[in-house]
């Protein structure tokens, strides 16, 4: 290699130009690794961090401080010796840029020393291909910079071992495969399929985005999925309702005040989302973190009317938001999705009758076969105006015996809940104005996932868009509210969480007090924890997990990486 | 992904690396007694504490100790507690 001359790299790809961004080394690595990965990290903007990630980077902090000096190769003498540490080079003919952790040599030739975390691998090569091609990439940059480079070197910190790896003529010609690969897929804007079965995809940070064996399962229906998406929620949300409440961050921590004293304090790590309820007041420094870590902030009026929420900068996954809007604008593709979601709220509705029945002088049988007819009927409609109708008749049928989900009270002269019918703005009669809240709750956790997985919820299929309306939130909601809203609801009156002397009621609406909400809410959130078996991938998930899951499997049918969008009913 | 419980506890010979000690861990757990912490945590909270506290103290004069109690779900910690109760961490929203 020492005295030949430079060879030609034989790439299809013209050189980098204009504002295109050279793409980081690490990506070939991920490519290497699977393509899938870097389409998602590299053109999606997603990302996820996991126990390999954040000891990765605690690893890297020695060589991660820059050190040493990197002369041009022109000016190197006979004899000069090279250590220069955390060295930053690009290529435009590559099209990569890499931060090189260490680079060691002299005028004969330059080494790069690649820093991994983890132990030295076992096998006939020395090290796994993609921190092969990884190293080898750092040594091609260097050529293209005038250095002679005939090998690379793992050191892995765990074992302490350097690992070398020469850079033949093989591993030159992988390493240019994956750099064309991830060129093209860059420029390409189609997903990669996922890996098969892959024991690579356990240990992958953003297992939980890319749902390998979900799409895997709903292309082909072979393989059973791996409940590798469904880690249980480690951050839970936090409702600040109080009267006169302020939050402001103390450290690592949220601390809500009522009148200047502490009344409850919230480490920032476990906190998904903060919901604030009324006029409660919020510091500066704390929305500062608050978007720093990528927690929202939803703003309710005092009675729970959700008004706006508040994030940083937002999603970086434009090519999710083209395809929505994209899907948006075409008839076939809207009334397709309607359908599904009435019917599946049809059918949700219908086992919430089944299994809450408390009647006994009714035999339901009858409501509940045309239930079904009604979902049935939703697969033959022609156009959103008729699925509207069908959807109305099941509703009436559904709320005009919702009453005989509702435990009658015992207790002699104690108040009892009444339910006619369902009414709205305002809400006349308590069992109205909780499926009213819960519904706001409901829209709020779907407003949120949707727009930390990367939607616009304001843009909808079957709910047109209107002034202020977050059209895709009340779409996805569609299936979950009598499974969530509708069943906290039972649930809180049923146990006597929530009693009637909880509710106040002005001039013919009725509205919760602040007590009577502080638990509806309570029972709201251990709804949404609840864990239940999903039907098509036969794991168990929690509702708060599963509203996520059901959001990228949407995104996945918009960027057509599977047939169908799946619904979720429940058993 | 499944967490598990901790108790961190640390010795340090610097009251202020000791101060941002103490911030850092009232980020991570709950206090317990002087110099003492509980925290439930998953394996990525784990090596980011970690990592967090390796960059504050001083590898010479201080020492902290994490003991892994087991996993937070379902298992109870044995531990034997005199005086004062000792209630191992539950996770559940917060509402004010």
């Amino acid at each position: 290699m020492d005295e030949q001359p430079q060879q030609e790299l034989p790439l299809p790809f013209p050189e980098f130009s204009g504002d295109l961004p050279l793409m980081p080394a690490r990506m070939v690595n991920e490519y290497q690794y699977c393509p899938r990965l870097a389409y998602l990290e590299w053109v999606q903007g997603e990302w996820a961090d996991s126990v390999d990630t954040v000891d990765g980077r605690f690893k890297h902090r020695r060589v991660d401080r820059p050190g040493g000096k990197l002369p041009p190769a022109d000016a190197l003498d006979e004899g000069d010796r090279i250590h220069a540490r955390s060295i930053t080079l690009s290529s435009n003919r590559l099209g990569l840029i890499a931060k090189m952790d260490l680079i060691e040599g002299d005028a004969a030739a330059v080494t790069p020393v690649d820093y991994k975390r983890g132990k030295r691998p076992h096998i006939a090569q020395g090290a796994y291909d993609p921190e092969r091609v990884q190293v080898c990439v750092q040594g091609l940059i260097l050529e293209e910079h005038g250095y002679r480079c005939a090998e690379g070197m793992l050191y892995y910190v765990e074992s302490k071992e350097r690992v070398r790896v020469p850079l033949d003529d093989e591993l030159r010609a992988l390493t240019r495969r994956a750099i064309d690969g991830l060129r093209f897929i860059a420029a390409g804007g189609q997903m990669p399929p996922p890996l098969e079965d892959s024991p690579k995809c356990p240990r992958c940070s953003l297992v939980g985005i890319c749902l390998p064996d979900e799409v895997r399962y709903l292309r082909q229906g072979r393989i059973e999925p791996r409940p590798l998406a469904v880690a249980r929620a480690t951050a839970l949300p936090v409702y600040v309702q109080a009267y006169k409440a302020r939050v402001a961050k103390r450290g690592e921590t949220l601390e809500i005040s009522i009148d200047d004293k502490k009344v409850q304090t919230a480490r920032l790590i476990d906190v998904s989302e903060l919901v604030l309820m009324g006029n409660v007041y919020v510091t500066t420094p704390t929305l500062h973190e608050l978007m720093a870590r990528g927690i929202p902030i939803s703003w309710h009026s005092f009675g729970g009317w959700f008004m706006g929420y508040t994030q940083g900068t937002g999603h970086k996954n434009v090519e999710l938001r083209t395809a929505q809007y994209r899907a948006s604008f075409d008839e076939p593709t809207c009334l397709r999705l309607a359908k599904g979601l009435v019917a599946a709220k049809i059918h949700n509705s219908r086992t919430l009758l089944r299994r809450n029945w408390k009647d006994d002088t009714l035999d339901p049988k009858h409501l509940l076969d045309d239930l079904k007819r009604d979902q049935r009927h939703c697969a033959r409609v022609d156009s959103q105006q008729e699925l509207l109708g069908v959807e109305g008749s099941a509703a009436a049928r559904y709320f005009g015996h919702f009453d005989r989900l509702i435990r009658a009270s015992g207790a002699e002269g104690a108040l009892s809940f009444d339910f006619n019918r369902r009414n709205r703005r305002p809400p006349a009669d308590p069992v109205n104005a909780l499926l009213s809240y819960a519904y706001t709750l409901l829209t709020r956790a779907w407003h949120v996932t949707l727009g930390a997985v990367g939607f616009d919820p304001y843009r909808g299929y079957y709910h047109q868009p209107r002034y202020g309306r977050p059209a895709l939130a009340l779409d996805m909601m569609e299936p979950f509210r009598p499974l969530i809203a509708d069943s906290a609801v039972i649930q809180a009156i049923n146990n006597g969480e929530v009693r009637p002397s909880d509710f106040i009621s002005a001039a013919g609406s009725v509205a919760l007090s602040p007590d009577g909400r502080k638990r509806f809410i309570a029972a709201f959130e251990r709804r949404m924890s609840h864990e239940v078996t999903h039907p098509l991938f036969g794991y168990r998930v929690s509702y708060r997990r599963l509203l996520e899951i059901q959001a990228r499997l949407l995104s996945r049918y918009l960027l057509g990486d599977i047939p169908d969008y799946p619904n979720f009913t429940t058993r | 992904m499944h967490e598990h419980l901790y108790i961190v506890a640390y010795d340090i010979a610097d009251p202020k690396r000791w101060r941002r000690v103490f911030r850092l861990m009232k980020g991570y757990g709950e206090w317990l007694q002087l110099s003492v912490f509980q925290c439930r945590m998953s394996r990525t909270r784990h090596a980011e504490l970690i990592a967090l506290l390796d960059g504050i103290i001083h590898h010479n004069h201080d020492h902290i100790v994490l003991m892994d109690l087991g996993p937070a779900e379902g298992v109870k910690p044995r531990v034997v507690s005199l005086g004062k109760n000792f209630e191992a961490i539950e996770r559940a929203p917060i509402i004010v």
